[in-house]
């Protein structure tokens, strides 16, 4: 047997990143970020010094051992260490951003996380709140190597954005001693593994206190040293739990674990970054949480009629928001249309810390609406289009038209990619269809049945320009941009079509 | 002699103007007499030619067609007349994401490229310009639209000073055949050819593309000062 064991050490703290994160990086998002949060220190010292570019000091706090428990790089700067008391970080940081630590809202993202690795690894026991087991031998065999497998596993926990430890050994108690030593490497060699597992130290093995100090006291302080030891020695001086734990380390019984299976219904929880007090803030997380749903849904090929978002509150009690449809729908927009009519009119008692979605009913779609298929957008089609045309035709040839940010006919439209290109199209009923890539001497006799639109260039360009544009038309009906420059000269510059 | 009669009468590709014309799906063009000429629009693939010069509201013309169905599809230009402006295709209901341009250097290369767009399924219209389609390419674009449920809009030069050049005047395997002309202040449109239909001369189409000094003419008209004003100098 081969396990691999995953020890999220500091999985608050990334949770918290990612969803500060989703949001963009919004001003208006940060300020009220720094506002929220619970402060310690004097003001006087914690005024936010303009012009440091450092990322703010992020821990998290437990409040039963009064530890820091999770810190991220800014607080590292600043000199605060895993398991020094809040006044300590305090003084040594008076601006640092503080999130509570709670075991039950680690388990539910660490929950999440196995729904997400499920579709790719079978075998998952949850062990404690912050660490997974994953089977790997029989997977092996499917993937097609050990390489593989890993990479599989690795590139799903990467694209969840959270940071971990992990190790590979025979059992799960064997991994999880080298996980939280920190080994990170990918071991299935036995021997290999036996060597590191040798070194580690006593204090990380699940030993009850009691036991390990029965150990401590007679010069075992390595598990070589445990290992070494013979059973029925063992037996006479420790209780059966101690012997069993042990066997389980050697690997030579068949792990009792309980593995995981995935909800039959869809629940995705989120804590939000900072306190949110109106629905319009809301709402992105709302929408991100629809896009988990539509995810889940397309898998399955299903479609609902119901959500239900919780919202939840410090103090007052949790808001149930149902959402009704009355068209079976998966698609992350025909659900935020409705959302954004629905949350509209609600008003939130107090800031809202955390929401869930959830839904129970789902429904198949059927082959009868076949508007699944008309309207199947196929992503990979557009990339592999533009990748033949490239290939084949060069790729200056093939191109998506760009707006800049300009009311000059000439730099409007753009292939070429600069700072000043905007993100939204503005629309002008006198942009011509196509433009000449020079304009050209008017020669034919036209009829001008728009204008003058006057553009003058920004000032500050070395050849300013002033131009009085029209539209015209010619005896067949050619409908053209003409312009008359500063020297009466009548020039062609575009067609509409 | 009856054996062949009988076999030319049960060819699948013989149409019969008798025959009641098929339920399938049109897309209006949004102008009542061009769609009653074409039985309710045109179909919803396959390759139409259009005749005409560039310029005089071809592209307007498809302006239901181009931006208003199937728009979670691309639209591809292929050896477009110039360069295509971002703001005018918002203007024209297009989202600029949507929008590809290809420009090849050569005829062949731009019927290559109208193939491939057509057979991505990732296009739902693709906009070609060329003058150079015989009836062998126009088959095989024909084939790769309907197959492919896609729309391929073909604009080339009107043959009005080429009475001789036979490339320009010959009929094609496809869907539509439109030549646009300018008379008297409307569009004209004439159905040379169309599957399924008869064809149709000179249909008047009054259709305004491009913004007009209307407003500020009524402005003009109906804003004459009435009395002298006490500093009016006339």
């Amino acid at each position: 047997m081969l396990w691999a064991y995953l020890y999220f050490h500091q999985i608050t703290l990334d949770t918290h990143e990612k969803a500060s994160l989703s949001v963009g990086n919004n001003s208006r998002y940060d300020t009220k970020n720094e506002a929220r949060h619970k402060r310690t220190g004097e003001s006087a010292n914690g005024q936010h010094q303009p012009g440091k570019t450092q990322t703010p000091a992020v821990i998290v706090y437990c409040e039963k051992t009064n530890h820091i428990v999770q810190r991220n790089n800014g607080a590292l700067q600043q000199g605060i260490e895993i398991g020094h008391g809040l006044a300590q970080a305090g003084a040594l940081c008076p601006q640092v951003c503080i999130i509570p630590f709670s075991e039950e809202d680690e388990r539910l993202t660490l929950v999440q996380l196995a729904h997400r690795l499920y579709p790719f690894v079978s075998d998952i026991v949850i062990d404690t709140h912050n660490t997974l087991a994953i089977r790997l031998d029989n997977l092996v065999h499917y993937y097609g190597g050990h390489k593989e497998l890993w990479s599989t596993i690795t590139h799903e926990l990467n694209l969840s954005k959270v940071s971990y430890h992990f190790a590979t050994a025979w059992s799960i108690e064997a991994a999880r001693i080298l996980a939280l030593n920190g080994v990170d490497n990918y071991e299935c060699d036995r021997d290999n593994i036996k060597h590191r597992l040798s070194q580690c130290s006593l204090s990380l093995t699940a030993l009850d206190k009691k036991t390990k100090e029965a150990l401590t006291r007679v010069g075992i302080r390595h598990v070589h040293q445990l290992l070494a030891m013979p059973v029925h020695e063992l037996g006479r001086r420790f209780d059966n739990n101690t012997i069993s734990y042990l066997t389980a380390l050697r690997g030579e019984t068949f792990p009792h674990v309980t593995l995981f299976r995935p909800a039959e219904h869809f629940e995705h929880f989120t804590l939000l970054p900072f306190d949110v007090e109106n629905t319009q803030h809301l709402t992105p997380f709302m929408e991100k949480l629809l896009g988990y749903l539509a995810h889940y849904l397309r898998a399955r090929n299903l479609q609902t009629s119901t959500l239900c978002f919780q919202i939840d509150f410090r103090e007052h009690p949790s808001t149930q928001l149902e959402i009704k449809s009355a068209l079976p729908q998966s698609t992350v927009d025909s659900w935020l249309s409705l959302l954004t009519l629905r949350i509209e009119n609600e008003v939130l008692p107090e800031p809202a810390v955390s929401i869930t979605l959830r839904c129970d009913n789902f429904e198949t779609i059927e082959g009868s609406n076949g508007d699944f298929f008309s309207n199947r957008f196929n992503e990979v089609a557009q990339k592999q289009l533009i990748g033949r045309l490239n290939a084949k035709l060069g790729e200056e040839c093939t191109f998506q038209p760009k707006v800049s940010d300009t009311h000059q006919f000439e730099t409007m439209s753009n292939a070429e990619i600069s700072s000043s290109i905007s993100a939204s199209t503005f629309t002008s009923d006198i942009v011509p269809t196509f433009l000449f890539d020079t304009p050209k001497p008017l020669t034919q006799s036209t009829k001008v049945c728009f204008g003058p639109v006057r553009l003058h260039s920004e000032w500050w360009h070395e050849t300013p320009r002033k131009r009085d544009y029209f539209i015209a038309q010619t005896l067949y009906g050619v409908r053209m941009l003409i312009f008359k420059d500063e020297d009466n000269q009548w020039w062609a510059q575009g067609l509409f079509s | 002699m009856n054996k062949s009669l009988s076999m030319l009468e049960n060819h699948p590709h013989i149409w019969r103007a008798r025959e009641q014309s098929q339920q399938e799906e049109r897309f209006s063009l949004g102008f009542d007499q061009l769609d009653e000429a074409l039985n309710g629009g045109i179909s919803t693939s396959g390759v139409i030619r259009i005749r005409t010069l560039t310029g005089i509201g071809e592209l307007s013309l498809f302006k239901h067609v181009i931006s208003k169905q199937r728009t979670h599809k691309m639209i591809a230009f292929v050896n477009p007349p110039g360069d295509i402006q971002a703001p005018w295709l918002a203007t024209f209901g297009i989202d600029v994401k949507q929008v590809l341009i290809v420009k090849p250097s050569t005829e062949k290369e731009s019927l290559w490229a109208t193939e491939q767009c057509l057979k991505s399924t990732a296009c739902h219209c693709v906009i070609l310009w060329s003058n150079g389609v015989n009836t062998k390419e126009s088959r095989r674009l024909q084939v790769a639209a309907t197959h492919n449920d896609a729309l391929c809009l073909l604009f080339t030069r009107p043959n009005r000073n080429s009475m001789h050049n036979s490339a320009a005047l010959q009929t094609l395997p496809i869907s539509l055949d439109l030549c646009l002309n300018y008379r008297q202040h409307a569009l004209e449109v004439s159905v040379l050819k169309q599957r399924h239909g008869w064809p149709k001369d000179s249909i008047a189409i009054h259709n305004d593309w491009t913004p007009n000094n209307r407003a500020i003419k009524w402005a003009v008209e109906h804003n004459k000062v009435k009395r002298h004003v006490l500093h009016s100098v006339s």
